[in-house]
C-alpha cells in the first residue's frame, strides 16, 4: 500500500511504465503471462522494449558512469521517449525539454556539466541525454552512492524527479528500483543487476485493493461515512472522466487538498485501475442532490439526497470531449463495474450505471457524448453472466437479444422504473393470438435462469402468462405473474436447459378482458 | 501532522528555501492594498475607479482546450474596487463563468455546503482549468482565504475537479463587477466595486 500522504510525482508514471514493460517483456517470453495482465483482455503493449535513443542512452551512460537503464527509464517516464520542446506548461514549472524533460536550472547545470550549450541541451537529443546523464552523474557523486548497485540509483533518480517530500521520494524510490530491474533486463548494462531469467516482477503497488483485487489500492483521505439509513445504501454507479490523464487523476484525488475523490480510477488503456476509497465509504465525486427527473424518474424517493450517499464513483482517465474511448479501457471498466454491481446488488442497467453529467447537468458533461453507453452496459452484463432482452431494439445487442411486439402492443414510459427506455402494454383479450416475444440466442446449449420485469399498477393483470419456448419450438412452461405489484424489479420465471439458437419467452395477451399486461424486459442469466 | 508537509513545503518554496530544482509555485494572495514590493499586475493607468460594471452573469466559454493551470491568485484593494487576479501558466485563459448566486454553494466533490462571509456570493467558474499539476500537487497553497477587503470578504476554492475550478467570493454586497483579460502571463481580472 502506498501512503496517501506521499506526494507522488513520477511515481505512477514509473508505475505505468513498469507495468507496460512487464506486459511487453512477458509477451516476448514463451512463458506464462504476467499476473499483471489481468484487467483487460485486448491490451496491446504501448512501448517497444527498446527506444530509438538507445545508442544515445548507452553512450551517455558509459561517458558519465550512469546505467543506461536509468536513462531509459527516466526518458520513458518523462516523455515516452519523445523529444519535447518547451511543451506544456502544466505544472507551473519551467518548461521541459528533450527526451529527458530537463527543466530550468537543472537543464542549465546539466548542459554545463556535459559541455553543451543550453540551446543544444534543449533541442538536440544526444546533447539532451548527455546533459541528463551528467546531471545524474553529479547527483550520484554528491550522494556518494555505490554505482554498481542498482538500488542505490533510486535516490539519485528521485532527486532528478524534483519530488520535495521525503516520504514521496521514498515511495518513488521503491518504484525506481523496479524500473531499474526491468531496465537491467533489457539492456544488461555492466554493473547493474538483472532479474532472474523468466521472472515477472510484480507491478508497482500491485493488486490487492480491498474491494476489487485487480486494482491498486491508493488510499485517499477524502471520504466520510455513508448515512446509516436507506439513503446510504449503494444504489447507483456513476461514470466520470477525469479531464486529465490517469496519473494526474488519482494522484490529485489522494491529495487532501483536492477535497475530492472517487472509489475507483481506470487508466487509459485499462491496464491498471486504482481504488482510492472503500466502497462502503462515501467518496466525494458528485456535488448534485439527486433529482429523479434526470434519471427517467427512477428512485424518486431519493430526491434531494446528496448523491455521494448512495453512489459508487468510477473515474476514467480521459476527457468528456474525446471522440471515442479505447476498447481496452471499456473492458477494464466493465469488469470493475460488474464486480461492484454484483457485490452490492446494484442492477445493471442505464438507470443504475449513469453519467456524472446526467445527474449534474448544470455544470458537468462527463463522460461526454461518446461514451458507448449501450455497448458498455451490455458488456457489464455479459461479464456478470447475463443478457437482457428489452422491448425496444435500441437497448438490445442484436446478436444476442431481440424483441417482437405486435401492433396491439403500445409503447409507453408513463410509469417509471422500467428497463431501457420504456415498455409495451396491451389490454387482455380472450381471443388474442399475439404475444410480446423476448428472444435470446445461445451459442451452445445450457442451463439458464429467466427473470422478467414489468411496471406495476392497479390496472395490470394479476395473472400475466409467460410462455417459455425453446429454439426447437418446445414450450417448457407457462408461468403466471401478478403485475399489479412488484414493478421495476426482476421476478424469476424458472431455470431450464435450453438448446443452442434463439429461445424465447412470450408474454401472452390472451386472457379474460379488463386488465393490462406489461412487457418490459427479460433477463437471462447463467 | 504529516499531511501538512506539502503546505509547509509550498510555503518554503515561496521563500525560496525549498530544493533548487523544485517548481516555483507562486502564492500571491495578499490582503493588503499596496504592499511594498508586491508586483503590480496592471499598470496603474489602467485602473478605473468609476467603472459601471454589471451584476449579471458574465459567460465566456472556451471548450476544447486542454486545462489551464491556475498558479496564483492575487487579491487587493484599489481605489474604488477590490481586484482579484487569477493567473495561469502559459499564454491563454480558460473559459469562465461569473455570476452572483442566491442558492447554496457546494463543494463539487463532497457536496458539502460552503458558507462565505458577506451578504453576497459571487461564483467564479474556470473551465477547463485546474489548480494542481499533473502529479497531484496543488499549485495554490491557500485555497480558503479570509480577505477582509472593502468589497471582497472571503475567497474560497470550492471545486478543483475534472477540469473545473470554482471559487466563491463572499462579498459585502452584491454590487457591480467587471471582468477583463490580460496576457503575459494570462490573467483573468475580476474587479468588484466598493459599496453599492
Amino acid at each position: 500500500m502506498i501512503s496517501a500522504r506521499s506526494k507522488p510525482r513520477l511515481r505512477i508514471t514509473v508505475a505505468a511504465a513498469v507495468l507496460i514493460a512487464v506486459v511487453a517483456a512477458c509477451r516476448e517470453a514463451p512463458v506464462e503471462p504476467c499476473p499483471a495482465a489481468r484487467l483487460a483482455v485486448d491490451r496491446v503493449p504501448l512501448a517497444a522494449s527498446s527506444s530509438p535513443f538507445d545508442p544515445a542512452f548507452a553512450a551517455a551512460g558509459a561517458e558519465f558512469h550512469v546505467p543506461p537503464a536509468v536513462l531509459q527509464g527516466i526518458g520513458w517516464v518523462e516523455t515516452r521517449w519523445q523529444m519535447v520542446e518547451g511543451a506544456e506548461e502544466f505544472s507551473g514549472r519551467p518548461p521541459a525539454f528533450g527526451v529527458m524533460a530537463l527543466r530550468g536550472v537543472a537543464l542549465e547545470r546539466g548542459a554545463a556539466l556535459a559541455g553543451v550549450t543550453v540551446a543544444a541541451a534543449r533541442r538536440d537529443p544526444v546533447a539532451n541525454i548527455r546533459a541528463a546523464a551528467a546531471l545524474l552523474d553529479a547527483y550520484a557523486a554528491e550522494a556518494a552512492i555505490d554505482r554498481s548497485r542498482s538500488e542505490h540509483w533510486s535516490v539519485v533518480v528521485a532527486r532528478y524527479s524534483g519530488i520535495e517530500l521525503p516520504e514521496g521520494r521514498a515511495a518513488y524510490g521503491r518504484e525506481v528500483d523496479r524500473a531499474l530491474a526491468l531496465g537491467g533486463a533489457r539492456t544488461a548494462p555492466a554493473g547493474t543487476r538483472a532479474p532472474a531469467p523468466g521472472a515477472c516482477p510484480p507491478p508497482p503497488g500491485s493488486g490487492g485493493a480491498p474491494d476489487y483485487a485487480p486494482a491498486v489500492w491508493r488510499a485517499s483521505p477524502n471520504f466520510n461515512q455513508r448515512p446509516a439509513d436507506s439513503t446510504g445504501a449503494m444504489h447507483i454507479v456513476i461514470i466520470h472522466t477525469c479531464e486529465s490523464n490517469y496519473t494526474s487523476c488519482w494522484s490529485w484525488l489522494v491529495n487532501l487538498a483536492s477535497q475530492a475523490s472517487a472509489h475507483y480510477v481506470v487508466n487509459e488503456d485499462g491496464s491498471e485501475a486504482s481504488q482510492l476509497v472503500l466502497e462502503r465509504d462515501r467518496a466525494w465525486h458528485i456535488a448534485a442532490l439527486y433529482d429523479c427527473t434526470l434519471n427517467r424518474r427512477h428512485d424518486c424517493w431519493l430526491n434531494g439526497v446528496q448523491s455521494n450517499h448512495f453512489t459508487v464513483g468510477v473515474e476514467h482517465a480521459g476527457f468528456a470531449s474525446q471522440d471515442s474511448f479505447p476498447a481496452s479501457q471499456m473492458e477494464a471498466s466493465a469488469a470493475l463495474v460488474c464486480d461492484v454491481t454484483r457485490d452490492r446488488g446494484i442492477p445493471r442497467d442505464w438507470q443504475h450505471i449513469v453519467a456524472h453529467g446526467q445527474l449534474q447537468p448544470a455544470d458537468r458533461t462527463d463522460p461526454g457524448p461518446h461514451w458507448p453507453w449501450i455497448a458498455y452496459v451490455h458488456r457489464v452484463q455479459a461479464l456478470c453472466g447475463e443478457v437482457v432482452v428489452d422491448d425496444s431494439a435500441a437497448f438490445n445487442d442484436p446478436a444476442l437479444a431481440a424483441a417482437a411486439a405486435p401492433g396491439a402492443w403500445t409503447a409507453s414510459d408513463s410509469t417509471p422504473d422500467y428497463y431501457g427506455g420504456g415498455y409495451r402494454w396491451a389490454p387482455t383479450q380472450p381471443d388474442a393470438t399475439d404475444g410480446a416475444a423476448f428472444s435470446f440466442r445461445l451459442s451452445a446449449a445450457g442451463s439458464r435462469t429467466l427473470d422478467v420485469r414489468w411496471t406495476s399498477g392497479t390496472n395490470r393483470s394479476s395473472r400475466a402468462a409467460y410462455a417459455t419456448i425453446t429454439a426447437a419450438g418446445d414450450t417448457l412452461a407457462v408461468a403466471r405473474q401478478d403485475q399489479t405489484t412488484g414493478g421495476g424489479r426482476w421476478h424469476t420465471l424458472g431455470t431450464w436447459t435450453f438448446p443452442a439458437g434463439w429461445n424465447r419467452v412470450v408474454l401472452l395477451q390472451r386472457d379474460v378482458s379488463g386488465a393490462v399486461v406489461v412487457a418490459d424486459a427479460l433477463r437471462v442469466r447463467e | 501532522m504529516p499531511w501538512r508537509a506539502p503546505y509547509l513545503c509550498l510555503a518554503l518554496l515561496v521563500l525560496g528555501a525549498c530544493q533548487r530544482d523544485a517548481p516555483r509555485q507562486r502564492v500571491r494572495i495578499s490582503s493588503s492594498g499596496a504592499s511594498a514590493g508586491a508586483p503590480l499586475l496592471v499598470p496603474p493607468g489602467s485602473q478605473d475607479t468609476g467603472f459601471v460594471g454589471t451584476t449579471s452573469a458574465v459567460h465566456r466559454p472556451r471548450p476544447g482546450l486542454p486545462p489551464r493551470i491556475l498558479r496564483a491568485v492575487d487579491a487587493r484593494a484599489s481605489p474604488g474596487y477590490d481586484r482579484i487576479t487569477f493567473e495561469f501558466t502559459g499564454d491563454s485563459l480558460p473559459g469562465y463563468h461569473v455570476q452572483y448566486t442566491s442558492g447554496p454553494v457546494r463543494r463539487c466533490g463532497s457536496g458539502d455546503p460552503v458558507a462565505a462571509a458577506g451578504a453576497g456570493r459571487l461564483l467564479v467558474r474556470l473551465e477547463p482549468a485546474q489548480a494542481h499539476d499533473e502529479r497531484g500537487n496543488a499549485t495554490l497553497a491557500e485555497r480558503d482565504r479570509t480577505l477582509g477587503l472593502p468589497a471582497v470578504k472571503e475567497l474560497k476554492l470550492v471545486c478543483d475537479l475534472e477540469g473545473q475550478v470554482e471559487w466563491v467570493l463572499g462579498v459585502a454586497t452584491s454590487g457591480p463587477y467587471r471582468v477583463s483579460e490580460l496576457s503575459g502571463p494570462a490573467r483573468l481580472v475580476l474587479d468588484v466595486r466598493h459599496g453599492q
